[in-house]
């Protein structure tokens, strides 16, 4: 009963609370939310295979489709360049670096664009469309799911950039930038996997 | 403990086996086999049982014996001894279920693989499921809505289904087996009495599902030679309109003289004449249009929904025709 | 309802309402906000579709299933948006200075608090236990209704498709709105208290998770009433079959979308706040079992789950988008379909009984005044059911044409799940051995459990032997199986928890006379309904059939009398909540003399928990071992935290 007791006199104010963990939580939860991530795509990669292998298709992609492996590899650069750009500005924000911060926001995230329109693009292209086969489907399922992702990142980057502009983040708050920063390597990570899974395999 | 609550305890055992046992043993809980698997499977269920009861028993005795003896009066405020635990009992009882366990996986896996074998000369029978019939096709290409098996003779079905996931399903003869679209999955059964058990369909598959039925008819030997020779819907020199009535499955939901069709799922087709005068519809139009869009007349006592709806892609337009016509100018 | 968590506190903070505060009643995060932002979401969803569908060409425009599918993502966003779910991060996102949080969306001054976004986890639990019991009330009355049609063979007041879609409906809120939720609400509530922390890691995103519920269970009820049918596939819904299905289908899919998103947000939550936030002292192992049990179930949860969304998406794009993820003729493979499923749905049976496990070790040593018999080895049985989960979901397969080589490892790996799971119930009768065992309604209803579920674990063995399983699978058996194991085994450790934890929840005792009504009642009621399954079943009576052979008519009968009984049974329940509630005596804060953290606060607890962290000291269960203490308030002596 003695907490309670000392519980009446205390107004709403939270006691401080008491970290057993070295890592911030929000990290240990980005971190978490990509094990869950990973094994969604998980899941899209299980029927592809169970559609390319398991099924036994004559022909892998089956005529008279093929897959744009080419403008598929340039995108993929765009996307890995990306990467570092979005690392370069993490680096920036933790030595305190502003510009560098902004700059490489700005970078990431139109790179980001750029990806996610040449796949919209592909898609307009591309000659065949959902309903065309098991092969359609799961072409569209992987790259789509992927897509998505890249959508939501690209929301979170731009987050952090407005945020950027405004003038939050420092050399001791960064988490925010951090986090967005793990999500999207994962993107990126995520995309090669794919990449390689559905144009190139 | 002391020796009086041991023997109190070891009472308690024995008479929780008793009822548990009795229960198991009096309740004719399986089906009475009619076939070599079955009898396999039920010596695994039998060899199971022993040990759950004895697991149950153990668990029910050691329950009601400490609420018995331990139980206290609300009022009483004291603890219990202070035990966190006894490492030899806990090694104990994860052995032995563990060994437990292992002796049922052991006379599962061999029991399934005795249970997989068709022997030199099966009797092969190609088994086709379609929304709401099965049809059943032998080695000389007769096709029949139900399926008649020659009793101790090893068959080996080669189960496949035309639209969904249908359930190949004999109670007494134990063996299930899906019917897969694009997949020819094997079962093997060898009837060991002769009698006529349900045919039921056991995975959800649509409408119809509860009314998928059909019969398994077990003769003898003589018996089965007899019924191969005459019978069934031989190719050759018959009306088209029959092979279709039988190809599309036709036989196996409704009765049909002319066809020695016998189902009852949809109504009988003797009767098509007072039906298309009901629907108020030229005979042949009729016919057409109950076939292709079968929930636009509803016989009485029967429910929409039940007839598949796909024939009309199913069946090629000459089928349809021939179909129709040997309905028209063979229903009473 | 106004009787509950807080109102020990005086006055109030000025405030109420969630941030941040707007001016008019109509922009403020609300439900006259939600009026508006519905319509406005319905209406983007509705141009997006056409738009997308416009640009890229395709006739018509107008399409009735893309458009319902967005719409079912969009017109509950459009709920959250004007419920205030998403009003912090908008903010943030707008790149205003983050405000210190001010607590002015935490605790329930009044019902209303009940009704809004609430950052609280005592009283996001609560949200989660009333809507869960709602929903099983739901789940429980479409039973009665087709137990009603089952009474007679033939077909008496549903036609086949409506039964199926009962029957989908009946298990998918059972399981996705009722089990899984449930566990999830009194974790909420418990886990931070036993963990001596203020609160959730991540409160607005509990939050969130919260009122994702609402929405899945009305996304599954539409469902039902949808022109042209609701979903009539069983809660499995197998390809092919649910890729032709009415548009109903579709709400299915959604909802289970939703469902999951909502578990896999609370798992998160639950792991980072078991991870980060033991108060000093609380090594892992010092954590109660119950945090035990929901820290495996969270990583199952974590693991499993996108599994089912990924295959509720297949389907859903086959019945949509016409894609051939599992039909045939397009060169897809249909038994991907129920791989797929049962890799989240088997570990989702565990999910469903993990921390029931938590809430059973909890109840027992504190009935029976013994500390829990082999802490570690119930901690690391727990683990080993969580391993082995992941590898036996084809069982559910035995007779689907799966790979032939596949069956036997399945079986043994679901075999060797009876060890674990037989280290607990074996160590919880240890427990109770020689203890003072108080026979209060939470331990009526364990001790129903521990028999209960042996049953069910053991017909659980049957099934998993290939042979026995070909013959009984698809059959009223496994219906037999399953209520044994869900509800002789999950609702009854529910109900366990909810007597044990009510007083700390509501400050007020229930009626224990009414307590042991329900018990008795629900006990003799469900083996008087289920236990004759076994034989319908195995005698030939498959499931999922609203009609069935004559032979089977009197068994049915006497099982949908029986199930009437025990569905009153839950009005006694309902009854005695509303009524204790409402008037029952007040409750001291630690009615049962339980170690664990919670009952060391009032019930209901002080707004954020503890004045400062308590330092853990010891195991929580020291039972009779005189002068042991599990942890230490006040101004607290810091001894050193052992490293784990
Ligand atoms: C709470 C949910 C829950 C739990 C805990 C379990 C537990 C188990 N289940 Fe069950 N199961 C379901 C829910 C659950 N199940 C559902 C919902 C379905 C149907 C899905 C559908 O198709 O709709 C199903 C279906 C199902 C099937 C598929 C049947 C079929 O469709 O053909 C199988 C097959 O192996 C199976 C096996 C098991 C096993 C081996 C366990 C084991 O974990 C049980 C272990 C426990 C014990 C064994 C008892 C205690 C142990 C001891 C006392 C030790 C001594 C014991 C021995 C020596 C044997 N279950
Ligand atoms: C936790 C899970 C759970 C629970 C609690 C239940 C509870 C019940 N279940 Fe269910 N059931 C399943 C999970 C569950 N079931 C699953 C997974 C399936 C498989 C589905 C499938 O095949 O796809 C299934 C299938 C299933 C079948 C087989 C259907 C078929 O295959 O054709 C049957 C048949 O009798 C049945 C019966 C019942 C009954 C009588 C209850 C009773 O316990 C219900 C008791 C009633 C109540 C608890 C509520 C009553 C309340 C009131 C009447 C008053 C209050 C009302 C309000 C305030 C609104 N269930
Ligand atoms: Cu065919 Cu059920
Ligand atoms: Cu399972």
């Amino acid at each position: 009963m003695s907490a309670a007791a000392e519980a009446h006199e205390h107004g709403a104010h939270p006691p401080p609370i008491h970290y057993s963990s070295r890592v911030a939580p929000a990290i240990l939860g980005m971190f978490l939310f990509i094990a869950s991530e990973i094994m969604l795509f998980g899941s899209f990669f299980t029927v592809y295979f169970f559609d390319r292998v398991v099924a036994q298709p004559s022909e892998w992609p089956p005529p008279p489709f093929e897959r744009p492996w080419f403008i598929a590899l340039v995108n993929t650069c765009i996307l890995v360049t990306s990467s570092f750009t979005m690392h370069w500005a993490t680096t920036a924000i933790k030595r305190g670096n502003r510009a560098g911060l902004q700059a490489g926001m700005v970078l990431t995230f139109l790179m980001g664009l750029t990806f996610l329109l040449t796949q919209v693009i592909e898609y307009h292209r591309i000659g065949f469309n959902t309903a065309d086969g098991a092969f359609a489907a799961t072409f569209f399922g992987l790259t789509g799911l992927h897509g998505g992702h890249v959508f939501v990142g690209l929301t979170i980057l731009l987050v952090v950039t407005i945020r950027a502009f405004r003038g939050h983040f420092s050399a001791e708050a960064h988490h925010g930038v951090e986090i967005a920063g793990i999500y999207w390597h994962f993107v990126d990570v995520m995309w090669i996997v794919v990449y390689f899974t559905v144009y190139v395999l | 403990m002391r020796r009086g609550s041991l023997v109190q305890l070891i009472l308690l055992g024995v008479v929780a086996t008793a009822i548990t046992g009795a229960v198991a043993v009096l309740v004719p809980w399986l089906p009475e086999s009619a076939g070599k698997e079955a009898d396999r499977i039920e010596f695994v269920y039998w060899f199971t049982t022993v040990i759950a009861v004895a697991v149950f028993a153990v668990v029910a005795a050691v329950l009601t014996y400490s609420v018995w003896k331990f139980r206290v009066r609300p009022d009483d405020d004291s603890d219990g001894p202070p035990v966190h635990g006894h490492t030899n009992l806990e090694i104990v009882w994860t052995a032995i279920p563990a060994i437990l366990v292992t002796a049922i996986s052991v006379v599962s896996a061999i029991v399934l693989a005795q249970n997989g074998r068709a022997g030199d000369h099966p009797l092969r029978i190609k088994v086709v499921a379609q929304q709401f019939a099965w049809q059943f096709t032998y080695p000389d290409g007769k096709t029949y809505g139900h399926l008649t098996l020659e009793k101790d003779r090893p068959t080996q079905l080669d189960i496949t289904a035309k639209d969904v996931l249908h359930s190949f399903w004999v109670p007494q003869l134990s063996q299930k087996q899906d019917a897969v679209v694009g997949q020819h999955n094997k079962l093997v059964v060898t009837p060991t009495k002769t009698g006529t058990f349900p045919v039921v369909c056991t995975e959800l598959c649509g409408l119809g599902h509860s009314i998928m039925r059909s019969r398994v008819e077990v003769l003898t030997k003589a018996g089965y030679e007899a019924w191969a020779k005459g019978g069934g819907v031989t190719g050759g020199r018959r009306p088209p309109g029959l092979t279709a009535f039988n190809q599309f499955g036709c036989n196996s939901c409704h009765t049909f003289t002319a066809a020695s069709a016998t189902g009852t799922i949809g109504p009988s087709l003797d009767k098509l004449k007072e039906a298309a005068a009901k629907a108020g519809k030229p005979l042949d139009a009729f016919i057409r249009e109950s076939i292709i869009d079968p929930n636009a007349y509803i016989a009485p006592g029967f429910s929409p929904g039940v007839m598949p709806a796909t024939f009309k892609s199913q069946i090629p337009a000459k089928d349809l025709d021939a179909l129709v016509k040997f309905l028209a100018t063979n229903t009473k | 309802m106004s009787a509950t968590t807080h109102d020990i506190h005086s006055t109030p903070p000025s405030h109420g309402g969630s941030q941040p505060r707007a001016r008019s009643a109509w922009t403020a995060a609300g439900w006259l906000r939600v009026l508006w932002t519905i319509p406005l979401f319905g209406g983007l969803g509705l141009g997006l579709v056409c738009l997308i569908r416009w640009l890229a060409g395709w006739d018509p425009v107008w399409d009735g299933p893309p458009l319902v599918t967005v719409e079912l993502v969009t017109i509950p966003l459009g709920f959250l948006v004007g419920l205030g779910g998403f009003d912090y991060w908008a903010y943030y996102a707008s790149g205003k200075p983050t405000r210190p949080e001010d607590h002015s969306g935490h605790g329930a001054y009044s019902w209303r608090d009940y009704f809004r976004i609430n950052t609280d986890h005592k009283v996001i639990g609560i949200q989660y236990v009333v809507t869960t019991i709602f929903f099983f009330c739901c789940g429980g009355v479409l039973a009665m209704l087709f137990r009603a049609e089952l009474a007679k063979p033939g077909d008496q007041y549903f036609n086949p498709q409506t039964f199926n879609v009962l029957v989908a409906d009946h298990a998918a809120l059972m399981i996705f709105l009722f089990i899984i939720p449930a566990f999830a609400g009194l974790g909420n509530y418990v886990i931070p208290l036993m963990l001596g922390a203020p609160d959730m890691a991540f409160p607005r995103l509990n939050a969130l998770s919260f009122w994702l519920l609402p929405i899945a269970g009305v996304m599954l009820l539409a469902g039902m009433v949808t022109p042209g049918g609701g979903p009539s596939t069983g809660w499995t819904c197998y390809a092919p079959l649910c890729t032709h299905q009415p548009l109903g289908q579709v709400f299915f899919n959604m909802a289970v979308q939703w469902a999951g998103a909502s578990s896999i947000m609370t798992a998160l939550n639950f792991l980072v706040t078991i991870i980060t936030m033991r108060a000093p002292g609380m090594t892992f192992w010092r954590m109660p079992l119950l945090v035990w049990a929901n820290f495996t179930t969270s990583l199952l949860v974590v693991i499993a789950t996108p599994f089912i969304a990924g295959s509720q998406f297949f389907v859903m794009f086959d019945r949509v988008m016409h894609t051939h993820f599992f039909e045939v003729d397009g060169g897809g493979y249909v038994l991907g379909y129920q791989h797929i499923f049962w890799f989240y749905s088997h570990p989702a049976v565990y999910i469903m009984m993990l921390p029931g496990f938590g809430i059973v070790s909890e109840v027992i040593a504190v009935m029976a005044r013994k500390p829990v018999f082999g802490y570690r080895l119930m901690a690391l049985s727990l683990m080993a059911i969580l391993v082995l989960g992941f590898s036996v979901w084809a069982h559910h397969m035995f007779v689907a044409g799966m790979a032939p080589w596949l069956r036997v490892p399945m079986m043994v790996t679901s075999m060797v799940i009876a060890v674990p799971t037989g280290i607990k119930i074996f160590s919880w009768l240890a427990t109770m051995w020689e203890g003072r065992i108080h026979l209060t309604t939470p331990m009526l209803f364990v001790l129903g459990f521990l028999s209960m579920f042996v049953i069910g674990g053991l017909s659980g063995i049957y099934l998993a032997s290939v042979p026995i399983d070909i013959h009984a699978s698809d059959t009223y058996f496994i219906v037999a199986h399953i209520h044994y194991v869900l509800f002789g085994g999950s609702v009854f450790t529910i109900f366990a928890g909810i007597y044990y934890w009510f007083p700390k929840m509501t400050g007020r005792m229930y009626d224990e006379r009414l307590g042991k009504l329900h018990f008795w009642l629900t006990f003799i009621g469900f083996n008087l309904t289920f236990f004759p399954m076994h034989y319908i079943g195995l005698q030939g009576m498959p499931r999922r059939v609203a009609d069935y052979a004559d032979r089977f008519a009197d068994f049915n009968l006497f099982i949908s009398i029986a199930s009437f009984g025990l569905g009153a049974s839950t009005i006694v329940f309902l009854y005695n909540m509303v009524k204790s509630w409402r008037w029952g005596p007040l409750a001291v804060g630690n009615p049962w003399r339980a170690l664990t953290l919670e009952w060391q606060v009032s019930s209901p607890p002080p707004i954020f928990n503890f004045d400062e962290p308590p330092t853990v000291v010891g195991s929580p269960y020291e039972y009779g071992v005189p002068g042991a203490r599990h942890a230490i308030f006040g101004p607290a002596v810091r001894e050193p935290v052992p490293a784990d």
